[in-house]
């Protein structure tokens, strides 16, 4: 059903004819497509979370709508909240898009996706131990043996390592996404270098510059706690007997296009940015190299992938991690957050498994759903899918940013073609899922209020004291309209996320 | 504090510090190539300040030297590269400077590269660009002076800055001087070096007499209170220097202290008693190795450079 939001704006507000006016017409092409879920409006009315923020958004006209989008862009260029694309030496400077208009969770749906994500970060974790330990779950005949050792992210160098307080995803995003009833899917999960917080912290920022006044009205709560807790767990994990121990944050350099995002964490938790090259070995102990001569380092929290932590173990090739560094941390002299080897976990074709790993360790029932999926080297659910590809989607199971991916709804059969012939040569790298049409929220995009689809991702701390999800997370957007895909490398922007209270 | 980090924040300062003197500089030039000076040397400059971009035979004309001294990027010496590496510095150590000090270089760098900066110079009023990258210079500093704590970062920043100014003084000194060779008006071309260093009031208020190349090269050389004098900025280095006393290795922090202690006896003692252009040429070649070799030597010894 298609429906003109403004006929019941004038009807039920009791607004001047002018502000209904103009904001009518911003409203006109507010058109909710059929099954789907729109977070704002069900059947012509508002959602009752959304009544105090949409009444200040009447009060606001188009002109100073656009005004407001044109201030944000503005403070995202000042204030550096960037990232570089470097092409001739000097780079170009892109800001990451954000959509001024916030996206809005109600305090019940917000419980019900902290329990659901704890429930299934415990159960991971304790996969992940498990797996690197006696493998109860494969001897128990929950998961095959084959799914775990042809996964290319399981690194036999973490069997029998044992990892402080057992604790393997200290942190870890997952993404969430509404199906056409309103309930919440898990689409993925990311445990190794989940990215994207500092947008959940710069994007709260954000609004209160666009929409003053408003986030105290609507009882939103707030975000600001992350790094603190996120430094209280990263010291708390410490092997050496030491009142301060030393925490560093390790990034790939000003190239790698979260290098925003690194300084901002560091600079927020006070602790040393440092690059592979800052830091050496000896004597299995890890230092850093400072004006006043060698310094021991107790955590590194690391935004540099496995395969590049070590070139002695992992990628020899690779100069952005630390020769010895694998050692150093298998004897217990360092930390490493998140704990490698975690890519085992988060493995698409891992994924289908996640509520019987809630069952088999937890003896629970999964809070949150999940995406039915297709292990494509099943002769049968590769002759579904294939039969039904104008339903699925094909996704790679260990690529991620929305690369290497067959959308079945919009594609040619050329496509479907050659994408079948490269399914074929390694079947166990891939797998489908049921396209599931993603919730909209309304946008402000061309001078217009117009539904766009999003996802979630709230973030997850787990330290020794337990998991704490900060009330928030990046609520992806995809731009483009009618689109799918949210991936900031795929067109896709970002908007505030409010938990109300 | 990393080596990485403190190398970082030394070359960025010493690059927003070059940066204000030159631009500070062209300013000057510019203007008096508009009234007081007839058959302006432009290309002079152009050699001086190390713009590699452009040698022409024919007269340049004041547009063009301004675009290459300004804002030609092929130009490894342009006031646009200069920000570049500033920023490029800060980027890397953004979590070091403030997010004040970090905002205000990302301000500068969108600045210089706006469309109408480059109208400014290259068909309107350059002064007017002038003056606003010069805003943009005074915010760094002011924002430096009062966010940034006065550890390690502010120290490594204080001893770019004043290495890079007695740099700079130096090498306008000589400019002039070789300008000087060509030209036959001394007294203008000292008061328009004094108004680039800022320091032409100044001169009239300490010397009180007219201008003479003697005072003159005293003012730019050793004069203490003259914050672009070459000796203020030496023991400013000095002074900065022994902030590190308790954060160094000890053998580091000695060879680094009789290395600046020697320099500015020198300085103090070696500069002939009454300064002419013929005979500072020597202390100004001589300055400026030492300076050069202070600043290699605190990349060894601090910065992790071997």
């Amino acid at each position: 059903m298609w429906l003109l939001l403004f006929q019941f704006i004038a009807s039920s507000k009791g607004i001047s004819i002018f502000k209904e006016m103009s904001f009518a017409s911003l409203l006109t092409e507010y058109t909710t497509r059929p099954n789907i879920w729109d977070e704002m409006c069900a059947q012509g009315e508002i959602r009752k979370h959304y009544q105090l923020f949409f009444d200040s958004l009447s009060q606001v006209a188009p002109a100073e709508l656009a005004h407001k989008d044109e201030l944000a862009k503005k403070l995202f260029m000042s204030q550096g909240i960037t990232f570089t694309v470097y092409s001739d030496g000097e780079g170009i400077e892109k800001i990451f898009p954000f959509d001024i208009i916030p996206r809005i969770i109600t305090a019940a749906e917000w419980q019900h996706i902290e329990a659901g994500i704890k429930q299934r970060i415990k159960a991971l974790n304790i996969f992940l131990k498990d797996i690197y330990h006696d493998q109860f779950i494969i001897k128990d005949g929950i998961m095959p043996a084959s799914l775990v050792h042809s996964c290319p992210n399981f690194l036999r160098e973490m069997v029998d390592v044992d990892v402080p307080f057992n604790i393997y995803t200290h942190i870890s995003g997952i993404d969430l996404i509404r199906d056409s009833d309103g309930s919440f899917y898990v689409l993925e999960d990311n445990l190794r270098t989940p990215s994207g917080v500092s947008y959940m912290l710069e994007n709260r920022n954000m609004t209160y510059r666009v929409f003053p006044g408003l986030l105290p009205r609507n009882n939103v709560r707030s975000v600001k706690d992350y790094p603190d807790l996120l430094l209280k767990n990263l010291l708390s994990i410490s092997n050496r007997q030491k009142s301060n121990p030393t925490v560093v944050l390790l990034t790939p350099g000003i190239f790698n296009s979260a290098y925003f995002e690194h300084t901002t964490l560091a600079r927020l938790m006070g602790v040393e940015l440092v690059e592979g090259r800052d830091l050496v070995v000896d004597n299995a102990k890890v230092y850093m190299k400072t004006t006043a001569g060698l310094k021991q380092v107790d955590i590194i929290y690391r935004r540099v992938d496995d395969d590049f932590v070590d070139p002695l173990v992992f990628n020899p090739n690779s100069i952005l991690g630390v020769s010895g560094l694998y050692y150093a941390y298998r004897m217990g002299n360092v930390a490493i957050v998140n704990a490698p080897g975690n890519g085992v976990a988060d493995d698409k074709a891992i994924y289908p498994f996640v509520p019987d790993m809630i069952k088999y360790y937890l003896n629970e029932e999964p809070i949150l759903k999940t995406v039915p999926t297709y292990a494509m080297d099943n002769t049968e659910h590769f002759n579904h899918v294939f039969d039904n590809i104008g339903k699925m989607v094909i996704k790679k199971t260990n690529e991620s940013g929305g690369y290497g991916m067959l959308m079945g709804s919009a594609c040619t059969e050329q496509q479907v073609i050659d994408y079948k012939k490269e399914v074929e040569k390694n079947p166990r790298q891939f797998i489908a899922q049921p396209i599931i049409s993603l919730s909209s929220v309304p946008c402000f995009i061309n001078n217009k209020i117009q539904p766009r689809h999003v996802d979630l991702r709230p973030f997850a701390l787990y330290g020794p004291q337990g998991i704490e999800i900060v009330p928030g997370g990046l609520t992806r957007v995809a731009l483009r309209e009618g689109s799918l895909v949210v991936n900031s490398s795929q067109g896709g922007g970002s908007k505030d996320t409010w938990i109300l209270s | 504090m990393l080596s990485r980090v403190a190398d970082a924040v030394f070359w960025m300062a010493r690059y927003m510090e070059r940066t204000d003197n030159v631009l500070r500089v062209l300013r000057t030039n510019y203007i008096a190539s508009q009234d007081e000076i007839q058959n302006f040397d432009w290309q002079l400059w152009i050699d001086g300040l190390g713009a590699t971009a452009q040698k022409s035979d024919t007269k340049l004309a004041y547009r063009d030297a301004l675009y290459q001294l300004l804002l030609n990027k092929e130009n490894d010496n342009a006031v646009l590269t200069n920000i570049v590496r500033a920023r490029e510095n800060a980027r890397s150590v953004q979590d070091y400077v403030t997010k004040e000090v970090w905002q205000c270089m990302n301000d500068y760098y969108h600045l210089i590269r706006e469309k109408h900066t480059e109208y400014l110079i290259l068909h309107g009023d350059p002064v007017t660009a002038f003056d606003n990258l010069l805003r943009e210079s005074t915010l760094f500093y002011g924002t430096v002076d009062i966010t940034m704590n006065r550890g390690e970062g502010y120290t490594f920043l204080s001893l770019g800055k004043y290495m890079e100014r007695m740099l700079r003084s130096l090498d306008i000194l000589e400019l002039k001087i070789k300008e000087l060779e060509k030209q036959n008006n001394e007294l203008v071309q000292w008061k328009y070096l004094l108004y680039s260093l800022s320091g032409y009031e100044f001169h009239t208020k300490f010397y009180r007499s007219a201008l003479s190349t003697e005072n003159v090269i005293h003012q730019i050389i050793m004069n203490v209170q003259f914050p672009h004098s070459v000796l203020y900025c030496l023991l400013q280095v000095e002074r900065y220097f022994k902030r590190l006393d308790t954060i160094s290795l000890p053998e580091h922090f000695k060879e680094m202290e009789f290395l600046l202690g020697r320099a500015v006896s020198n300085l103090r003692y070696g500069a002939p008693a009454q300064p002419s252009v013929k005979n500072i040429m020597p202390l100004i070649e001589s300055t400026r190795k030492e300076i050069k070799s202070l600043s290699q030597k605190l990349a060894t010894l601090y910065f992790g450079y071997s």
